[in-house]
């Protein structure tokens, strides 16, 4: 608990919760952007197979690109196949490779008219198109049908989109959001769960306890917020920095089944260090890297006692950086367990990162109300340990839940 | 009886335990505090062996001898019972 307590703390928190509401309701706006990404009709003439994997960003690509082509061009119908928990589908997709003499081990695998394509780009995405066009106009082989159990298609048939397949929404009623559906609403608290834990790590909270104090013995109070503001959204953009890199190396690899079940078996060995950590009950702080700190706190009062303020400004956020990214090593692995998790979620890009930036936000939550009562009170104020402490056995089972799900159920943590 | 509160800027613990402290200055005026930085008194932190963890108290009877430490976050009413005791021994 923060030990300081103020009628202008209790102001300031019903800012934040206000902020969090608010928050929560562009994330929802974010998901829901996505839920209906494709209607086809699909008046029959060619057949596009496509094998995909729940969770697969290449899969999800593809579907954005050919599900609007497939609406546009009736003679087009999309047969779609999830190989990553269907084992029927697996059992065609491996028939599928048989009858075309390929190595179909790799999604998405897209077939049209006996060519296929494995993987998805630019390139591919060009073939693709150009091979629907010309087989809307040219009679093209179609062997996969027999295959995979799929007739040849007739005209007008109804429209069916079998690449999304219909999820089951579930609606729950909640106060001031109305009705929310379930599958979506949990990234968004998976996002702001992770985000507080993490932010009670006290990792680099030392840098931010030593900027304080030194702020505080200012008589300028302008310098005073815009130099720890600057410290604030320097930390801020390394932290967010960090996590894109990180979600962009799971983007690159793949969300395949092997790259999840690495997370996962890191998420349980992270949890479980957290547990242990939590079960050493160490109260306070610890010395070690004191020379670091003592080096940091010199550089802080001198570009602190700056004539120049934009030298100072730089001075600090420069630190601020150095400072982060040594201290990124300490609190690494809820972040890239939540990237891991955020890749697989087949979100857009720019969804990635809003959620990337909420997740921040809430990181960043313990040291905005420590800078806010410190810079409005003059007095800087701790977070006792044993607050830091239950944030380790909450994240440490959190983060044995999210690997042991990672492993045996990714489904449930597939947001899309 | 003396004490000697360990502790640094940086240390959130210590901010914790800084009102602390200073609420029971004021409750035991008897009571004779001493404080030093863990990052600018190397001589006290090596005399007294802090290498672990922040905040330390230290409570040294009239000849400087330690008669108990403090470590971490502990809280008020405990340390006014054991320093209570401590005085009456």
């Amino acid at each position: 608990m923060i030990y300081a307590k103020s009628s202008k703390y209790l102001r300031i928190s019903s800012w934040w919760l206000a902020a969090v509401y608010l928050l929560l309701v562009i994330s929802f706006t974010l998901t829901s952007v996505t839920s209906n990404a494709s209607a086809l009709e699909a008046p029959h003439s060619v057949n596009l197979y496509m094998f995909w994997g729940d969770g697969c960003p290449h899969c999800e690509h593809a579907k954005e690109i050919i599900a609007p082509y497939a609406k546009d061009h009736p003679s087009v119908a999309i047969q779609g196949f999830e190989v990553y928990y269907n084992s029927n589908n697996q059992a065609k997709m491996r028939a599928v490779g048989e009858k075309l003499h390929i190595d179909a081990s790799g999604v998405p695998l897209i077939v049209v008219g006996d060519i296929p394509y494995i993987g998805f780009s630019d390139t591919i995405e060009r073939q693709v198109i150009s091979r629907l066009e010309f087989c809307s106009q040219n009679d093209c082989p179609d062997s996969i049908a027999e295959v995979v159990g799929v007739e040849k298609p007739s005209s007008h048939s109804p429209a069916k989109d079998s690449v999304e397949e219909s999820g089951s929404d579930v609606f729950i009623s909640l106060p001031f959001f109305g009705d929310v559906n379930a599958s979506q609403a949990s990234l968004p608290i998976i996002t702001i769960g992770i985000g507080l834990l993490d932010g009670f790590n006290p990792c680099a909270m030392w840098a931010l306890l030593l900027i304080i104090t030194l702020l505080i013995g200012m008589q300028d109070r302008k310098k005073m917020w815009l130099y720890g503001g600057i410290f604030i959204a320097t930390s801020a953009i390394v932290y967010f920095i960090f996590m894109a890199a990180w979600l962009n190396l799971f983007t690159f690899i793949g969300h395949i089944v092997a790259v999840r079940a690495v997370i996962g078996v890191a998420a349980v060995g992270i949890g479980g260090y957290y547990l242990y950590d939590w079960h050493k009950k160490r109260s306070g702080c610890t010395v070690a890297g004191s020379q670091r700190r003592k080096d940091v706190f010199t550089k802080l009062r001198s570009m602190i006692k700056e004539k120049n303020v934009w030298l100072g400004l730089a001075g600090i956020a420069m630190l601020a950086a150095a400072v982060n990214i040594v201290e990124l090593a300490c609190s690494a692995g809820l972040p890239v367990v939540y990237a891991g998790l955020l890749s697989g979620s087949g979100l857009a890009d720019w969804q990635h990162y809003a959620y990337m930036a909420m997740y921040v936000f809430f990181f960043m939550l313990d040291d905005l109300i420590v800078f806010f009562i410190a810079m409005t009170t003059l007095k800087v104020v701790g977070i006792e340990s044993k607050y830091a402490r239950a944030t380790r056995l909450v994240g440490g089972i959190l983060m044995c839940i999210l690997g042991l799900l990672l492993i045996f159920a990714p489904q449930v943590l597939l947001f899309s | 009886m003396k004490v000697l509160k360990i502790g640094a800027a940086w240390c959130s613990g210590c901010l914790v335990m800084k009102p602390r402290w200073g609420e029971i200055e004021k409750e035991l005026p008897w009571l004779k505090t001493e404080f030093y930085d863990y990052d600018e008194s190397p001589e006290a932190i090596r005399q007294y062996n802090i290498n672990e963890s922040l905040p330390v108290a230290i409570v040294l009877d009239d000849d400087g001898s330690e008669l108990h430490r403090f470590e971490g976050e502990v809280a008020k009413d405990d340390i006014r019972k054991k320093l209570e005791i401590l005085k009456n021994q």
